[in-house]
């Protein structure tokens, strides 16, 4: 089970968890969905709102299905075909992209943005410190500033930051 | 009201950023116009969507640089300019092939651009007559031209579609006013925001092929030779007169883009040449056909977009973010409440263009230069415009993980040769498609086949789209089964 979900091509990968997501959602529409306001005994809907999802979802699953078993010997692809080298390196980038989105609002926009900028030239094959150094630490606060002095909006920073940042420039 | 100072110098800076996003290989138009969308939301409409125009403006025109100087296509849409662009590098006319291509873009975009102001008012008032049965119709026509129209196999987009209808349908209904499909997540209440997803799906992808390109050693590109001469000039107008009309033409269908036209623009010129031996081998006309027919696409897109809110390719969907975010909601009633805004940015794009050809003649020394710039510093830098981006919208912090799960779709599709487009598409109309259906039914009543047949213009568009689209919907079937 395991050697084969790990040979299963992108297009499987995609279009079942579509069908599994549209399937699952269209068997439990009416949970999923609230009722309909009503007022005197009359819905305030001239369309009941599972009618519409009910449509979209009864379609998907069949397109779904039918693609699929059309399809069914182009789901598993050779080992030979695949290559492995780039997909660790695009699961590597979306784990920090991952991090970078979790860490953002706790460590702030300069910090996390520093360690994952570092991250990812590391990951794009940059070998120089200098370089890396540089714009891990320029770009972060550019944007920042750009951002929150040029466009006065908020961007999320750890309030030390924050307050130095205030310091320097109230000054 | 598009004379202002500000207006010129964020449609220069976006052509500059264009010009320069178009000129690095694997960095395309539509992630520059994706990262840099944010930055429109906290500028005036008038300027914000002049900046984005310019991008897009300068993009297409970039993405020749590479195409010719390294025969790498910087966009989609400069395939067919690297035909004979560089071949003409090889011969040492690299000067040549860059400023034919630039004269060539700025008349065909230029043209395209008289032709869209002069015809997006007319339809406008056609369109102002529309009631939602009219709407309903003429958006299910558009979602069905693009399905068609996006890649080989019309199942592969339905799927997609679909899937975009559905994501739509996550948040508040828009008519009742129930939440559908939010687990009880306050975050969903509202839906699922465009911006995070338009950044994840079409630049989140890009930036992962351009990762894995990386290690890739460019040669280095040079610009030498002559520059054009008059005559040369003489000699490709009526090449580029054709590949406008051509543009253009493709510009209003939904679904059909750039490339398309590039590629017929440049068919067209190779069939109607006196010396097609030579297209392919180095021809200046070659590179003038594709160049202002992919050009003369940009006005004509904005067309549909414009009057009836739909987008005819990615680019314009990211615009109509841009719009919505505004407070601009393109569509029949744009032009009733805000006609001079509107005409204000289709006389801005024409301004552009003459800045177009000021900067691009300047600047194309620099950007043959930017071509070999090491990708492993640029992906950090569009990386950090994207989340900046993505999170100054609403100030939300799932914002950014929905920006990284829609890259995580966009990439899994790309891998699976799923085209985006229908996905894009789907979840922007399918709002308005709901709404569109409700209002028909309560205007219907008890009688909907009466109401459609005799006092609505719906039903005859869709009985018109019928046979198109199954013509339409039947050749490719049998393209596909070939």
């Amino acid at each position: 089970m395991r050697r084969m979900l790990s040979r299963l091509s992108a297009q499987a990968w995609l279009v079942g968890t579509l069908f599994v997501i549209s399937s699952s959602a269209l068997l439990f529409t009416n949970a999923l969905i609230a009722k309909p306001k009503v007022l005197f005994g009359r819905s305030l809907s001239p369309i009941e709102p599972t009618l519409f999802p009910s449509i979209i979802l009864t379609l998907l699953v069949l397109l779904c299905t039918i693609y699929l078993f059309t399809n069914r010997n182009r789901l598993l692809e050779s080992s030979t075909s695949r290559n492995y080298a780039s997909a660790f390196k695009t699961i590597r980038f979306f784990i920090i992209l991952v991090v970078y989105a979790v860490t953002m609002i706790p460590f702030g926009f300069l910090i996390s943005s520093a360690v994952a900028m570092s991250s990812i030239a590391l990951i794009a094959g940059n070998r120089s410190l200098v370089q890396i150094f540089a714009l891990s630490i320029i770009s972060p606060i550019t944007i920042y500033l750009v951002a929150t002095r040029g466009l006065a909006v908020s961007l999320p920073e750890l309030s030390p930051i924050e307050f130095a940042y205030a310091w320097i420039l109230d000054r | 009201m598009a004379m202002r100072l500000d207006t010129f110098a964020l449609m220069a800076i976006g052509l500059f950023a264009g010009m320069l996003v178009g000129a690095l290989p694997g960095f395309t138009t539509l992630m520059a116009m994706a990262i840099l969308l944010p930055i429109s939301f906290f500028l005036d409409p008038i300027v914000g969507i002049p900046f984005l125009l310019g991008i897009y403006k300068g993009g297409i025109f970039g993405g020749s640089i590479p195409a010719i100087l390294v025969s790498m296509p910087g966009t989609g849409a400069a395939i067919a300019t690297s035909i004979d662009g560089y071949k003409l590098t090889q011969k040492g006319q690299s000067r040549k092939a860059l400023d034919i291509a630039l004269f060539s873009s700025v008349i065909g975009d230029t043209a395209s651009d008289v032709f869209t102001i002069l015809m997006i008012f007319p339809i406008a008032l056609l369109v102002m007559q529309f009631g939602p049965p009219e709407l309903f119709s003429v958006l299910l026509l558009s979602l069905v031209i693009i399905v068609v129209t996006a890649g080989k196999n019309p199942i592969k987009g339905l799927i997609m579609m679909f899937a975009g209808l559905w994501l739509a349908q996550i948040g508040t209904d828009p008519i009742g006013g129930v939440e559908r499909f939010t687990f009880g997540l306050f975050d969903l209440k509202s839906g699922i925001p465009l911006l995070p997803m338009l950044i994840g799906l079409f630049a989140l992808p890009e930036i992962v092929y351009a990762l894995m390109r990386s290690g890739e050693v460019q040669s280095l590109a040079k610009l030498v030779g002559a520059r054009l001469t008059l005559s040369e000039f003489r000699r490709c107008l009526p090449t580029i007169r054709r590949s406008t009309i051509i543009g253009a033409g493709i510009g209003i269908i939904p679904g059909l883009g750039q490339v398309v036209a590039a590629m017929m623009g440049y068919s067209a010129a190779k069939n109607a040449s006196t010396h097609p031996e030579t297209f392919g081998e180095g021809e200046i006309e070659g590179v003038a056909a594709a160049e202002a027919a992919n050009n003369a696409v940009n006005g004509p897109t904005l067309v549909p977009l414009l009057t009836l809110g739909i987008p005819g390719d990615n680019v314009t969907a990211i615009l109509l973010g841009a719009f919505v975010a505004q407070g601009l909601r393109p569509g029949p009633q744009l032009f009733d409440e805000q006609g001079s805004t509107v005409f204000a940015i289709l006389i801005a794009m024409v301004i552009a263009n003459l800045m177009f050809v000021i900067i691009g003649y300047l600047t194309i020394p620099i950007f043959a230069r930017i071509v070999t710039i090491k990708t492993s510093l640029l992906i950090p830098l569009v990386i950090l415009f994207a989340f900046a981006g993505a999170y100054v919208f609403r100030s939300d912090a799932v914002d950014l993980l929905m920006l990284v799960g829609f890259g995580a779709i966009g990439l899994l599709a790309r891998a699976a040769r799923f085209e985006i487009m229908p996905l894009v598409m789907g979840f922007i109309l399918g709002g308005p498609l709901e709404y569109a259906l409700g209002q028909t039914v309560a205007m219907a009543g008890t009688e909907p086949l009466k109401f459609l047949f005799t006092e609505r213009l719906g039903m005859l568009f869709v009985l018109l789209a019928t046979p198109v689209v199954g013509g339409l919907l039947w050749k490719r079937m049998q393209s596909v089964s070939a």
